[in-house]
């Protein structure tokens, strides 16, 4: 199996591979970003401008499905984030991964990567530099982590008192459950981002080794890992917005 | 698959600043100009419709003048058509009355004329008869007025029967 190349930095553990892989998303995002609103137009829009436009007004309708937009207009711009991050790095790891391969200890910036420290004479590790980065549990768990937060912390915020409330609802019995329910939402949102992109990426390796054969395949399982990427962007982004309305709007026909 | 948290912490970190850049640099001038550009369109789509009714007004002001000038030129035709009639009556009676005049003139005349001849011969036959009586009568009656008084008074007795 490939290795992450991680070292330890004053005893800090440091995944260079994602370090490397969310600033190539990052910067991908942004660039594309300020392309599309570098020549603005009001009468006469450029065709980047057109898309961005394009996928402002997809987000609007996901939000708008999730709540009223007049309460959701805040969040345009994180449902905009997250879809573009999650996009992008979804689609990364699709046109090619790099992976080298160590014989021995090899040492990055002064410090030894970890899966290469204890390697014998003979075994070799295969360390994998570019992928996606949502086809690593930890960066996901991130998103995750952010979306939960977020969620909490704005249902306490607008909501008040009525947030509290959903825990004990309909009975004060059912408080676990809530609780249990309120934690299985970030590990879901992780996992499934994960996994998907992860299951994609393996799938990729494994018909890579088929050879001349797979190409058929490599080409038709790219093509639906394209899809599959913008799938997972839009339910992320769509099941955030959902868990922020579900915290945040108090419906008073629900009592 | 691993559990590193410095990952999920760098995830975090860089999500956190990649909104922070987007929504400061690129989504905010991106909402700005959708914003301007919905209400460009709803400008325009006011604009049309202000126009539209506008030219609806213009079609009714139209339909309406027409209707007024075809009013006043059916009003035209039927006042020439009195007009001329009346013109044509008058200018009949006219006519009729000149005839009228002509005629009762001519018939006036008729009667001076006839009048006058009728004058001229009785007073031609008065003279006539006296001269006649008088040759007749020269030695026995004088021509004195009584007995010529006589004979007129006989003739204005035929006269009066003529």
């Amino acid at each position: 199996m490939h290795e992450m190349p991680l070292i330890y930095v004053g005893g800090i553990p440091i995944d260079l591979s994602a370090v490397l892989m969310l600033v190539v998303s990052c910067v991908i995002v942004f660039v594309l970003a300020m392309l599309a609103v570098r020549n603005l137009s009001v009468e006469n829009p450029g065709k980047l401008q057109n898309f961005m436009e394009w996928v402002v007004e997809f987000v609007q309708g996901i939000i708008s499905s999730a709540m009223d937009l007049k309460k959701g207009r805040p969040y345009i711009s994180l449902g905009l984030t997250l879809i573009l991050f999650i996009f992008v790095s979804n689609l990364l790891g699709l046109p090619f991964s790099v992976i080298t391969e160590a014989e021995g200890p090899v040492t990055i910036f002064g410090h030894v990567i970890e899966a290469t420290k204890h390697l014998v004479h003979g075994e070799h590790a295969e360390i994998l530099w570019w992928k996606s980065p949502t086809a690593d549990i930890n960066i996901t768990a991130g998103l995750a982590i952010i979306v939960f937060l977020l969620m909490n912390f704005l249902g306490i915020k607008n909501n008040g008192k009525h947030y509290f409330k959903h825990f004990v609802e309909p009975f004060p019995i059912f408080l676990p459950l809530n609780i249990i329910e309120n934690l299985a939402k970030p590990v879901a949102l992780a996992i499934r981002l994960f996994a998907n992109i992860f299951a994609g990426e393996v799938l990729i390796t494994v018909i890579l080794k088929l050879g001349f054969v797979g190409i058929p395949f490599l080409g038709v399982w790219q093509g639906f890992s394209i899809f599959v990427g913008a799938l997972q962007a839009y339910i992320f982004t769509i099941l955030t917005m959902v868990y922020i309305a579900q915290y945040t709007i108090h419906e008073e026909e629900a009592h | 698959m691993t559990i590193v948290w410095t990952n999920i912490l760098f995830s975090m970190i860089a999500f956190g600043i990649l909104y922070i850049l987007l929504n400061k640099y690129a989504f905010s001038k991106l909402f700005g100009v959708m914003e301007k550009r919905r209400e460009l369109v709803m400008q325009q789509m006011d604009e049309a419709a202000k126009t539209r009714e506008q030219a609806v007004a213009y079609v009714e002001e139209q339909k309406q003048a027409l209707q007024q000038a075809r009013q006043e030129a059916q009003q035209i035709i039927q006042q020439s058509q009195v007009t001329s009639s009346n013109q044509a009556d008058r200018l009949m009676e006219q006519a009729k009355a000149e005839a009228d005049r002509l005629k009762n003139e001519a018939v006036r005349d008729i009667a001076n004329e006839k009048n006058k001849a009728v004058e001229a011969l009785r007073s031609e036959l008065g003279t006539a008869s006296v001269r006649i009586a008088s040759k007749l009568l020269e030695k026995e009656v004088k021509a004195d007025g009584e007995q010529e008084q006589l004979v007129d008074q006989y003739l204005k007795e035929v006269g009066g029967r003529s």
